[in-house]
């Protein structure tokens, strides 16, 4: 029988630990992705609670230091000191600290290196992986990441994102083995085209390291071609899938009807848009409420410009929600709004539609490449997006179409789907025969 | 062996992109740009060129007969746009050698919900080819091909005395598409059949490269003629006029495909080409073409579902036809005009959601980025022109 492909996953959010799209898709992709390949997976904090089968799950923070091997070869690291760091606005935190970090792990002693490892291991021991120290704690993982994977046996490294990918690119540095770059979200999606800080260097090298870039949609591809300046050949966009739930309708105790924008209030996410949007629609349709569900840093601005417009009694903010409440906001909403200026993927979509509301979302998005059957407009598009939203709650057949029309879409999308063809894209670039 | 061809010619008056916004502000709804736009190219890719060679072709054969069917919004868009095309075809008209059919002049699904609006329809476009043509006609053809045993009844009571429709394995179960039928519940109307293997050889899979036959040449055309049945007495080709140039491009070798293939038939395989009006006459019908159900010759299908499978689409037709009385009513001709051109079959085809093969020649055809938005445009149009129509009756 041949022998399975051994993948060393590099992970940063995972369950229970899920801020927002990238630990949900980490964890649906692996749990589907271990049935083709033999999977270690280093995480930054792993849940000893929180076992997934055939997995081999390594949190930083369960390390049994005092019995770690640390092999001779780990003399010097090719990239983590090379890094030009640091972009003070997005990662404020002090130089001298990071002098330190800057400094290899020299042979010379082994107990001076488990020194260094319990100072470097301590800064995972938190709740909010991406608090201030973000930088120090992506270098720290890359290091003791790199150790634990010369230990290993492995073919390849499949890293998930920006905040894996210095680990991806120094373990290749000292193994040879193929680097896979999984991408959920860049840093022009997060922060503008503009955006060529620290970040976007540390993934524009890793894209220009690796040897096999998957992105989670072809929208993200482009983006990739676009302002990263990588070959076409490298990038295999592969879209994500998504979990099946129990999605039920509830009765909701408003009279009107209620159009749904739920995720981060930051610019990425098209707030401002959804804003101007529900002002065109309440014009015209005066029975229609509007709910923002989620916190980020333009919330303060739209609610004022929201009171300013006097639509404070029509249109309401959640703050952010429990995954339960989210899905009883689904189970009542008539219409969900992913206005999204640059949106990689965009689970919540697929989420929405599984609840069997008809979804209104932006051309700039993955979601739109897999549901035919979303309305879609530019971001910009505020006409369009009102026009969708109205014709959505006044035309009855539309709806009644898009909501089955959506069961059909999302009977072809699923982590089983999207595993398969992982697998069959390691096979061919990678495997033995 | 008889050879019969029937070309329809038709163009929609496409609809704009009427977002929400301009309900109760703009009451024209046509994209009057685009419908000249792509009048124009067809008309230079098809029309013209194609018009010419069968002029060629009538010219040098004296027996070479075919049929057109050309709805009212072609004629009307020929008039608008490009007046030379209309006279191309009084040219064709006028040498004897071609019929034209009757059809409902808005090319619409009136024959599906209103007896009385198919009725009327019917009689305006004899009217127009009367005028256009100086033809009366006598051969039926409904929007494309739809047929049942009721709509047979009500064009023989229109005096028509053939009609032409698709070959539907379900309801031939073995029987030939190559003789005349009667049409059940009718005395006198036969009906003749489309031969769909035949007929899309040349239109649909003409280019088509992953097909075997290709390239189709008309030696291997031919030969397929030759392997029917020796009792085969008809082969009906009917297709799309703009397969011509337009689907398939000149470069395609259509043109010369079509000319040497009229050729060969007649020089060498002794074949007659006959209008259906021709056939009609000549054979007498063997059995009965019962259709109880909707039959059309779109999709694999070959029923209703292209324009009739989806709730926007049952929603979108049954809104249209329930403005009827208040529409007559008003008895406003220009709000007449508008609402029997919303009737055309065409916006209701872009509103198809079947997801398989076919899809793709829904979206070949629709000038809409989704059925979604050909939808939500055609009903905001909807709810402006309902609101003239109440204005119109407050008025009154």
């Amino acid at each position: 029988m041949k022998e399975k492909m051994k993948v060393l996953t590099l992970g940063w959010e995972f369950p229970p630990i899920i801020n927002g799209g990238l630990g949900v898709a980490s964890y649906g992709l692996s749990k589907a992705f271990s049935k083709y390949v033999d999977i270690s997976l280093i995480l930054p904090k792993g849940d000893s609670n929180f076992i997934v089968n055939n997995i081999e799950t390594i949190g930083l923070n369960n390390i049994d230091i005092e019995n770690l091997k640390i092999s001779t070869t780990i003399s010097s690291y090719t990239f983590i000191s090379d890094v030009d760091f640091i972009d003070a606005n997005l990662l404020p935190y002090q130089t001298k600290d990071i002098a330190i970090l800057s400094e290899n792990y020299t042979a010379s002693s082994s107990t001076l290196i488990k020194e260094r490892l319990k100072k470097d291991l301590s800064i995972f021991d938190t709740d909010d992986l991406y608090d201030g120290a973000l930088g120090e704690r992506v270098q720290s993982f890359a290091k003791i990441a790199t150790i634990l994977a010369c230990q290993k046996d492995f073919d390849i490294i499949h890293a998930h994102d920006w905040m894996t990918f210095m680990a991806g690119m120094e373990i290749k540095a000292k193994t040879g083995k193929p680097l896979v770059l999984h991408v959920h979200s860049l840093e022009v999606d997060r922060n503008g085209p503009e955006s060529k800080g620290w970040v976007y260097q540390v993934e524009k090298s890793a894209m220009e390291y690796a040897d096999l870039i998957v992105p989670v949609s072809n929208y993200t591809a482009g983006a990739i071609k676009t302002f990263y300046g990588i070959a076409e050949n490298k990038i295999v966009a592969i879209h994500n899938g998504i979990e099946q739930v129990q999605a039920y309708r509830s009765e909701s105790s408003l009279p009107e009807k209620i159009v749904l924008f739920l995720g981060r209030i930051t610019g990425q996410k098209g707030p401002e848009y959804f804003f101007e949007t529900a002002s065109k629609v309440i014009e015209f349709m005066p029975n229609v409420r509007f709910v923002m569900a989620g916190s980020g840093n333009m919330m303060k601005g739209i609610i004022e410009n929201s009171a300013y417009k006097h639509l404070g009694n029509k249109f309401h903010f959640t703050g952010f929600l429990s995954q339960e409440r989210v899905r009883y906001l689904l189970s009542i909403a008539d219409v969900y709004v992913m206005p999204s200026v640059s949106e990689p993927f965009g689970l919540s979509a697929l989420e929405a539609a599984q609840f069997g509301v008809p979804c209104v979302i932006s051309k700039q998005s993955g979601a739109a490449e897999v549901l035919p059957s979303a309305l879609k407009a530019d971001f910009w598009d505020v006409d369009k997006m009102a026009g969708n939203i109205i014709s959505i709650l006044k035309y009855k057949g539309l709806r009644d179409q898009l909501v089955k029309d959506a069961y059909h879409d999302l009977s072809k999308i699923s982590w089983e789907n999207t595993a398969k063809e992982l697998y069959s894209v390691f096979e061919e670039r990678f495997g033995t025969n | 062996m008889n050879i019969c061809f029937y070309f329809q010619v038709h163009q929609p008056f496409r609809l704009l992109d009427y977002n929400f916004f301009q309900i109760g502000k703009d009451h024209f709804y046509e994209n009057d740009a685009l419908n000249r736009q792509i009048l124009q190219k067809i008309a230079s890719n098809c029309y013209l060129k194609t018009n010419a060679l069968l002029l060629e072709l009538i010219k040098k054969y004296p027996s070479f007969n075919f049929s057109f069917s050309l709805s009212g919004m072609v004629l009307e868009q020929f008039a608008l746009y490009q007046p030379e095309v209309l006279h191309s075809f009084q040219q064709l008209a006028k040498t004897g050698q071609v019929e034209f059919l009757g059809e409902t002049y808005y090319h619409s699904l009136a024959s599906i919900y209103s007896k009385d609006e198919f009725e009327f329809q019917v009689k305006l476009h004899e009217k127009a080819i009367e005028k256009y043509f100086s033809q009366k006609p006598t051969t039926f053809r409904n929007t494309e091909l739809i047929f049942d045993n009721v709509i047979a009844k009500i064009a023989e009571e229109l005096g028509y005395n053939t009609i032409l429709t698709e070959s539907v394995d379900r309801i031939l179960k073995n029987r030939s598409p190559h003789q005349a039928y009667a049409a059940s519940n009718t005395s006198h109307i036969k009906v003749l059949l489309r031969d769909y293997h035949l007929s899309d050889d040349i239109s649909f899979r003409f280019s088509d490269k992953s097909w075997q036959d290709y390239p189709i040449t008309v030696k291997k055309y031919v030969a397929k003629l030759k392997k029917l049945n020796p009792e085969a007495e008809t082969v009906n080709l009917f297709m799309d006029y703009e397969n011509f140039g337009e689907h398939q491009p000149e470069s395609s070798g259509i043109f010369a495909f079509l000319k040497n293939l009229v050729s060969e038939c007649i020089d060498n395989q002794g074949y007659t080409f006959k209008s259906p009006q021709q056939i009609s006459e000549m054979l007498k019908p063997k059995d009965e073409y019962s259709v109880e159900d909707y039959i059309s010759w779109a999709d694999t299908e070959r029923d209703l579902s292209a324009w009739l499978s989806n709730s926007m689409q049952y929603e979108a037709l049954h809104k249209i036809y329930a403005l009827r009385t208040d529409v007559l009513k008003t008895e406003n001709e220009d709000l007449i005009k508008v609402w029997s051109r919303l009737q055309t079959s065409d916006h209701y085809y872009y509103m198809c959601t079947k997801y398989w093969a076919d899809g793709d020649v829904h979206k070949y055809f629709s000038p809409y980025n989704s059925p979604y938005d050909a939808y939500i445009f055609f009903m905001n149009i909807l709810s402006d022109f309902e609101l003239l129509v109440k204005k119109a009756l407050k008025g009154k």
